[in-house]
């Protein structure tokens, strides 16, 4: 298990991807956090949700569907190494992966742009952790039912961008009309960004949010267990 | 000692019989062909002895287990090398053998194989670097690292070119000297001809032939040819041969049809009757006709 974590990590590392989904939530939080005021609590929870979402959606189910395509399970399954062990590897590496674009974006903001960062720890941690389970749950759906890395890809891309622009990450929330907002706060993304913000302006979390984001984890889940097939 | 033994296995894919009750068994230490077109039940069969897929019917020993009761047991002493399987395109060489040794409890030294495969230059190259060739010779590399009792190598040398072909075959028999059972699906009459000690042909899901590469060609009773040029005499004396089916004549060149050893026949009767030839050619019977012969069909169409 640990070469097997130790390989896979340099994998994750020679990855392109993996560069992107981390430097583009950065290189947007900079672009836009150098013309806000500085007690902001919009464009980082924005940012944050744009990088889980970019990890959930676009290299979760391109990194599975692809070592699926490539027999890469299959081959595994003849070992005495269960191919289980391999995707259980890989999630633990893209949480990783996601918490260390999340702590990059919230120490860039808290230290050159001295943005708001919110006292209390808990809530951020569980938004965080909701927000991150509903959105590899969807990741996994698409891993589980594309038949191959590329429409895993293309799919992931595709639901993104709606999910992105209902969850205002395109433009802020309050920018958007109030029914889309409203559709937008159902969605797990926009249920993220929505309790992040709700945090970052020192409010309690919504627990109709955080139900939103745990009810899509694990209806999402099951259905991604139930679909998934290792080749 | 019988390694794997198979008792009427069956498999059935959405109500299409795959296999229909085969039976074969492998001795400890040979090299067993599995030989047939593609979709004639090959790959299944051995998907089903490495426990990858699960028989309708029959039963399957391998090294006295059950493939799937005992499927944990049984990773540790086989080694696999998969068709269409790839690896990640940045892992490199080395990595991938390391990796791979880690999973089992008795590894061989991964270093060794890098030299007997000729990849030792090719260490720190990134897998979608690789040539074909070099790819195929890490997947055998990557079979044989778990240091197993018994290896399934399906389409060996397919993507090779002929002279690595040759140098393959050479290493599979150095695995053998070394006591693998090794189990060869193939579809190239050469190799299995080259490299295996009993065949099955399969046919349809259907184990049609069972034997020797030699046996399979001799027990195969399809006409030949002998050629030869005429120097002295007449050749019209050999269709009194026994096992001779036809003798055409061209000017000086002779062309001598039949069944089983009748060329030994032929020879022997120009001789006793003084008749001399010259660029004598006899069509050596090859595991290709005696394909035709048992599946009615060529493999190379």
């Amino acid at each position: 298990m640990t070469k097997l974590t130790v390989v896979e990590l340099k994998l994750l590392v020679r990855e392109p991807g993996s560069m992107f989904t981390i430097l583009l939530p950065l290189f947007i939080l900079v672009i836009f956090g150098s013309s806000i005021p500085p007690g902001d609590t919009v464009l980082l929870p924005m940012t944050l949700a744009i990088a889980v979402g970019l990890v959930g959606l676009y290299l979760v189910p391109t990194t599975l569907a692809t070592y699926r395509e490539r027999g890469i399970l299959r081959r595994l399954s003849t070992t005495p190494v269960r191919p289980r062990n391999l995707l259980i590897v890989q999630l633990l590496l893209q949480l990783v992966l996601a918490v260390t674009a999340c702590a990059l974006l919230l120490a860039v903001a808290g230290t050159i742009l001295g943005a708001h960062l919110p006292t209390r720890v808990v809530p951020v941690v569980v938004a965080f952790a909701l927000g991150t389970a509903a959105m590899f749950a969807i990741g996994l759906l698409i891993a589980a039912v594309a038949p191959n890395g590329r429409t895993a890809n293309g799919v992931g891309v595709l639901l993104y961008f709606p999910m992105a622009f209902l969850a205002g990450l395109m433009q802020p929330a309050d920018k958007m009309p109030v029914i889309l907002a409203r559709i937008g706060e159902y969605t797990p993304l926009g249920a993220f960004r929505q309790t992040l913000q709700d945090v970052w302006a020192g409010a309690s979390p919504n627990p109709l949010l955080l139900g939103v984001m745990a009810a899509y984890a694990v209806i999402i889940s099951v259905a991604a267990a139930k679909f998934f097939r290792w080749e | 000692m019988a390694v794997i033994e198979v008792t009427d296995l069956t498999k059935r894919y959405a109500g299409q019989t795959v296999l229909n009750g085969i039976s074969f068994s492998v001795e400890e230490g040979e090299i067993f062909g599995i030989l047939g077109p593609n979709g004639t039940g090959k790959t299944t069969t051995v998907e089903c002895v490495e426990g990858l897929r699960r028989p309708d019917g029959g039963t399957i020993r391998v090294l006295g287990l059950d493939p799937i009761k005992d499927g944990r047991e049984l990773r540790e002493l086989i080694g696999v090398q998969l068709q269409h399987t790839q690896l990640p395109e940045n892992i490199k060489v080395w990595e991938a053998l390391d990796l791979y040794a880690s999973f089992y409890a008795n590894p061989r030294d991964w270093r060794e194989l890098l030299e007997q495969w000729g990849l030792a230059d090719k260490r720190n190259a990134r897998f979608g670097k690789l040539s074909g060739g070099q790819k195929q010779r890490l997947f055998i590399a990557l079979a044989l690292v778990g240091n197993p009792k018994v290896a399934f190598l399906d389409e060996l040398t397919t993507g090779l070119d002929p002279q690595a072909r040759r140098a393959t075959w050479e290493v599979i028999k150095q695995v053998r000297a070394s006591g693998v059972t090794v189990v060869l699906v193939s579809h190239f009459m050469d190799e299995v001809e080259e490299l295996c000690d009993r065949v099955a042909v399969f046919d349809g899901g259907d184990i049609v032939a069972l034997d020797t590469p030699a046996g399979l060609i001799d027990g195969v009773d399809a006409e030949h040819q002998m050629r030869f040029r005429l120097m002295t005499g007449d050749a019209s004396l050999l269709s009194e041969v026994p096992g001779v089916t036809g003798v055409t004549t061209k000017g000086d060149q002779v062309v001598v049809t039949g069944r089983g050893d009748f060329a030994t026949a032929v020879t022997a009767a120009l001789a006793r009757n003084h008749v001399m030839v010259a660029d004598l050619r006899i069509d050596k019977r090859t595991l290709d006709d005696a394909f035709v012969a048992l599946t009615g069909r060529s493999l190379h169409l």
